[in-house]
């Protein structure tokens, strides 16, 4: 072997006990506090589980049952289980849906927005924007369940100075919008409202990437700002894009402080029950872990599939 | 750089930070807490130490309660120290169950009687040591129907402090009575009278109700008023198995459509304005937005802290009933229960005992908490009205009650189906027919998934 | 002749036409600001209704029709809560800080460590490695609140404010947000390090991490927040009321039925203000530590 090789050698040698030794303990660390709990999860949607129930092994077996595959299937079946499922599982998509857009429609412009302006301003405007974000989403859902409160609430304060009608914003299980119950909007509100911070920082700085010359050879060229934003920004922006929208959706899926806290339980007729609210009843309310370890199965594998095919149709370059 | 050296030294300023987190943490965190060290305390003397761990919910006036009999009892027990906890009532079923996963729930917790058979029944609580509290003194100290909810297939599984009433009485705005020239005191003789009376104090400003006549539309009242409806009407809400229910009888049909015509037809609530989520009666009612208001008498003392200010005179008054005699259900309510992990079993049976057994410190319980007495002695007790004054009418009709039976899972019926279908019902989601049905569906098909296992 | 109107018609055009654009940026700019001031307006409203809440008395706060300011304000919800005997409020703020800040900094240091090997590294499995990472983000805490439990148990840390940092050393989240940003980092600084005869360690201190101020600050106080404000895991795991941490307030005054608005609003903000200091005195690294991140 030359001397270069042998150094190479040598060096890509050093380079992997690093690589190895540094993240091997991390990974480890990891995977002990996630992956062994995931497992432990996944096994027990083979059984009939409960903390109330004596079990026998690490509480299987015994008062828990091993049941096979049936907690999958009574997904699916007629079981009261199986509907709520279903109705969870319609909530948490239409709210997923809805707040995707909605927070687009609300986040970008505002960027652009805020990006227009004097740089003396857009700290502060950066900062009040960021508000609820920092907030804790209990913090949150307390402070908009008395702004939705009908008797003394902000909402319907604001309302009335007016003359216009307050309503029972959150209980109110029969008014509907396009389709969507007036609970479901006031979460899908109140959630914006809490995340836009997050998204339009990303924006911003997504936005203070393109470089200057890019606009200034755009109206040299007699483009309007209508114009710039669809030809130059919006493609310019379109990894940061792709970020925000799976990150928006990755949480949104997950919902459960508000519709918990807000809603009391998922509101009236479970109109605001989403997966992780019926996962966290089924297993404490109704004592059913096994059940609703399988419903976050489910759950999971949603997300999965669903990140996967937006990564795969935004063709975003994960590796940058 | 300036900012390279100073994100370096900011990343050695948060390392320090972390280690010096971690030691506090190590020592903050402090020894376990009082895990019981002494093995198998049986009747020890004073000698040795026992420490014992009591949960509750995080009630201020049962707080204060417990906190009283917590040092009465270590008084009485030198060598005992209880460490008392209590939890935000949303959360604590979570921390009783994920503590039982890993058996380390308190000794003795306050739980909630309509818990305590599914709990039971799961092998999770411990059984009254005999010496301690048999089934025949158990029988004759308490009521039936609160103490039946702490027993699973013949065994004692815990003892109440509290009788759960929800009937019998209702809760009345002497002022709107005035105001509204209806005759006060009221005497009803029918459901009919006292509809009759709540059409007058109704209030409305345009289409929106502003005070509800009288407003029974909430979790507890409306599955409260399903049972004692259908039993007045002399049928059982159970189906003959006695397992599963039966919401198809005419019995139950007639129940549910007088609950629901009383709001659409009678009008004498709206339950878009007025209903579980929305103006829930323990608030609005001490808010002067109820009239009369169906709920049980461990409001008050919660009504009196949250709205202090709340001038009207109230009393609670004795209810109308369906047909010839009174009949009620009734849950069971806050008892206390034994862990079978504890260290201590002997000594938790005691201080669960001295809880709810012993009369004065049973009284001195109820009276701070403003709960009807689940002990006889103390509901028997002619001074407990000097204390409780507005408890007379309910202590009257304490005998007609029985326990509400074995619901599998007691949250879902009461919640999810019976006030929320009912609701949907008034709120014109479907016919009185369908919600029976849906009802009955619903809550068989969640007896066979607990029963099938 | 004619040449010297059109000049001067020209000019005038000109002159005119940007005075027009001039309106017209004047018009765009008002819009601008605007929207922004009534967005301001609409974000902030919900904390100006909990801090106007917060200063009414207990029998304003429920009084009908509400009032937007407090017609007496007083301190009164505020006293309460500092002199509650049940609340150790001095106790939650420093649990609070002792695991926050000993959370950030495990997090900043192993995410820092990973991100790198993940970025700039070689090994067979790798990409497997990292979706497999990535992949512990989608499941819901509710359902591995228990099996965590159980382990934190064996580890005899229930009850004890080291139960809460230990099992949060690792972000996947974090490693992810390294990654990303070291990968931007030019190989050929390392290479240029290497070559003059850095470890790798040394590689990572003294190449890798000076450029990582602004990232670090960012995933800083991303941790920093999520830390602060997590409510149900310290619910479970701590059961003693001196060790638990600040969330515990929110809810504090909520009873089974409802809850005291006026105290409730008072704590909320109480739990809010830390939050809103840090962020006010690091925020400007927030955003430049995104942009340097890479995200374009």
């Amino acid at each position: 072997m030359t001397t270069v090789t042998r150094r190479r050698t040598k060096l890509l040698r050093s380079q992997h006990i690093f690589a190895g030794t540094s993240l091997t303990p991390i990974m480890v660390y990891m995977m002990f506090f996630t992956l062994l709990p995931m497992i432990w999860a996944v096994l027990i949607t083979l059984f009939r589980y409960s903390p109330t129930r004596q079990g026998g092994f690490l509480g299987l077996g015994g008062g828990n049952p091993f049941v096979g595959l049936r907690n999958y299937v009574d997904l699916f079946s007629a079981s009261p289980n199986g509907q709520l499922f279903r109705i969870a599982a319609k909530n948490t998509l239409v709210f997923a849906l809805l707040v995707l857009p909605l927070n687009l429609v609300v986040t970008l412009p505002l960027a652009v927005l805020i990006e227009s302006v004097h740089q003396r301003f857009k700290v502060i405007f950066r900062t009040i924007y960021f508000l609820p974000t920092v907030t804790s989403l209990v913090a949150v859902a307390i402070i908009w369940g008395t702004v939705y409160n009908p008797t003394f609430g902000l909402l319907n304060l604001a309302l009335k100075a007016p003359g216009l009608p307050g309503k029972p914003w959150l209980s109110d299980a029969t008014t509907r919008i396009l389709g969507v119950p007036l609970p479901m909007l006031c979460v899908i509100l109140t959630y914006v409202w809490q995340d836009m911070g997050y998204n339009l920082v990303i924006f911003i700085a997504g936005l203070q990437g393109i470089p200057e010359v890019f606009h200034e050879a755009a109206v040299v060229d007699g483009a309007n700002a209508w114009q710039r934003f669809w030809r130059i920004t919006l493609p310019l922006l379109r990894s940061t894009l792709t970020f925000v929208i799976v990150m928006t959706m990755l949480s949104s899926w997950q919902q459960f402080v508000l519709v918990d806290v807000m809603m009391g339980h998922g509101g009236p007729s479970n109109i605001t029950r989403t997966l992780v609210l019926h996962v966290y009843e089924t297993a404490f309310r109704y004592q059913e872990m096994g059940l609703a370890a399988t419903v976050a199965m489910a759950l999971f594998l949603i997300i999965m599939v669903t990140t996967l095919v937006q990564m795969r149709l935004l063709r975003k370059e994960w590796e940058y | 750089m300036d900012k390279k050296t100073l994100s370096r030294r900011d990343f050695l300023r948060l390392s320090a930070l972390t280690a010096t987190g971690a030691v506090l943490a190590a020592c903050g965190g402090g020894a376990p807490t009082t895990q019981p060290s002494e093995p198998g305390a049986t009747e020890a003397p004073a000698a040795e130490a026992i420490a014992l761990r009591l949960w509750s919910h995080q009630n201020p006036s049962f707080i204060a309660a417990n906190e009283v009999l917590v040092t009465k009892f270590q008084d009485a027990n030198p060598g005992v120290t209880i460490a008392y906890e209590n939890f935000p009532y949303d959360q604590f079923i979570q921390t009783i169950q994920t503590s039982m996963a890993a058996k380390n729930e308190a000794d003795v917790m306050e739980m909630f009687g309509s818990w305590v058979q599914s709990y039971a029944k799961g092998g999770t609580l411990s059984e009254a040591p005999t010496d301690v509290m048999s089934m025949s003194q158990a029988r004759e100290l308490f009521f039936q129907a609160p103490l039946d909810g702490y027993v699973w297939e013949g065994k004692l599984y815990g003892m109440p402090n509290e009788y759960n009433l929800e009937n019998g009485a209702v809760l009345v705005n002497k002022r709107m009575f005035e105001e509204a020239g209806v005759a006060y005191p009221p005497k009803w003789d029918s459901w009919e009278a006292l509809v009759a009376d709540a059409q007058k104090l109704v209030k409305m400003d345009g289409e929106t109700m502003t005070v509800a006549g009288f407003h029974y539309v909430n979790g507890d009242g409306l599955g409260f008023l399903y049972w004692e409806g259908v039993l007045e009407r002399g049928a059982d809400y159970f189906a003959d198995d006695k397992i599963h229910l039966n919401f198809l009888s005419p019995e139950a049909k007639e129940t549910v459509q007088w609950l629901v015509d009383m709001a659409v037809v009678d009008k004498v609530v709206d339950p878009f304005t007025f209903n579980p989520n929305s103006n829930w009666v323990g608030s609005a009612f001490f808010q002067g937005l109820v009239g009369i208001g169906f709920i049980g008498p461990w409001i008050v003392p919660e009504g009196r802290r949250n709205y202090p200010d709340f001038a009207d005179p109230w009393e609670y008054v004795r209810s109308p009933y369906y047909g010839a005699k009174m009949s009620f259900a009734a849950d069971a309510g806050w008892g206390k229960v034994v862990s079978p992990n504890s260290k201590n079993i002997q000594k938790a049976w005691e201080l669960a005992k001295f809880w709810t057994a012993d009369q004065a410190n049973c009284r001195a319980w109820n009276v701070a908490t403003g709960t009807v007495p689940a002990l006889k002695s103390v509901a028997a007790d002619p001074t407990l009205l000097n204390d409780l004054n507005w408890l007379g009418p309910s202590l009257e009709v304490l005998p007609y009650g029985r326990y509400v039976g074995m619901l599998q899972d007691r949250d879902y019926v009461w919640y999810t189906v019976i006030a929320t279908r009912i609701v949907e019902c008034m709120q014109g989601m479907r016919s009185v027919d369908e919600t029976m049905t849906l009802m009955n569906d619903e809550t068989n098909a969640m007896i066979d998934s607990k029963i099938g296992g | 002749m004619a040449t010297v109107q059109t000049i001067q018609s020209a000019a005038h055009r000109q002159a005119r036409s940007r005075r027009q654009d001039a309106i017209g940026l004047w018009i765009g700019r008002i819009l601008v600001y605007g929207l922004l001031i009534a967005g301001c307006l609409l974000t902030l409203a919900p904390f100006l209704w909990m801090l106007s809440n917060s200063f009414k008395s207990s029998t304003e706060i429920v009084r009908l029709p509400p009032t937007l300011i407090p017609e007496k304000p007083t301190l009164q919800s505020y006293r309460t809560i500092f002199t509650d005997p049940h609340v150790p409020l001095m106790r939650f703020y420093l649990n609070s800080i002792i695991v926050t800040a000993s959370v950030t900094g495990l997090i900043l240091f192993t995410s820092s460590l990973a991100g790198f090997v993940f970025a700039k590294y070689q090994f067979f499995g790798k990409n497997l490695l990292f979706t497999l990472t990535l992949a512990t983000m989608m499941i819901p805490f509710q359902v591995v609140m228990i099996p965590l439990y159980l382990i934190i148990d064996r580890l005899h840390l229930v009850d004890n404010l080291a139960g809460l940092v230990v099992p949060a050393g690792v972000s996947a989240f974090g490693i992810f947000l390294m990654r990303q940003f070291i990968e931007s980092i030019p190989g050929e600084l390392i290479d240029a390090a290497r070559i003059d005869g850095a470890s790798e360690l040394g590689i990572y201190g003294r190449v890798i991490l000076p450029q990582m101020g602004p990232a670090l600050a960012t995933l800083g106080i991303f941790q920093f927040m999520g830390t602060w404000n997590d409510y149900l895991w310290p619910l479970i795991v701590i059961t003693t009321t001196e060790r638990r941490t600040l969330p515990v307030m929110l809810t504090w005054y909520n009873s089974q039925h409802g809850s005291r608005y006026d105290l409730t609003m008072a704590a909320s903000v109480l739990v809010i203000l830390p939050i809103l200091i840090v962020y006010f005195l690091f925020q400007r690294w927030i955003v430049r530590g995104i942009a340097l991140t890479g995200f374009k």
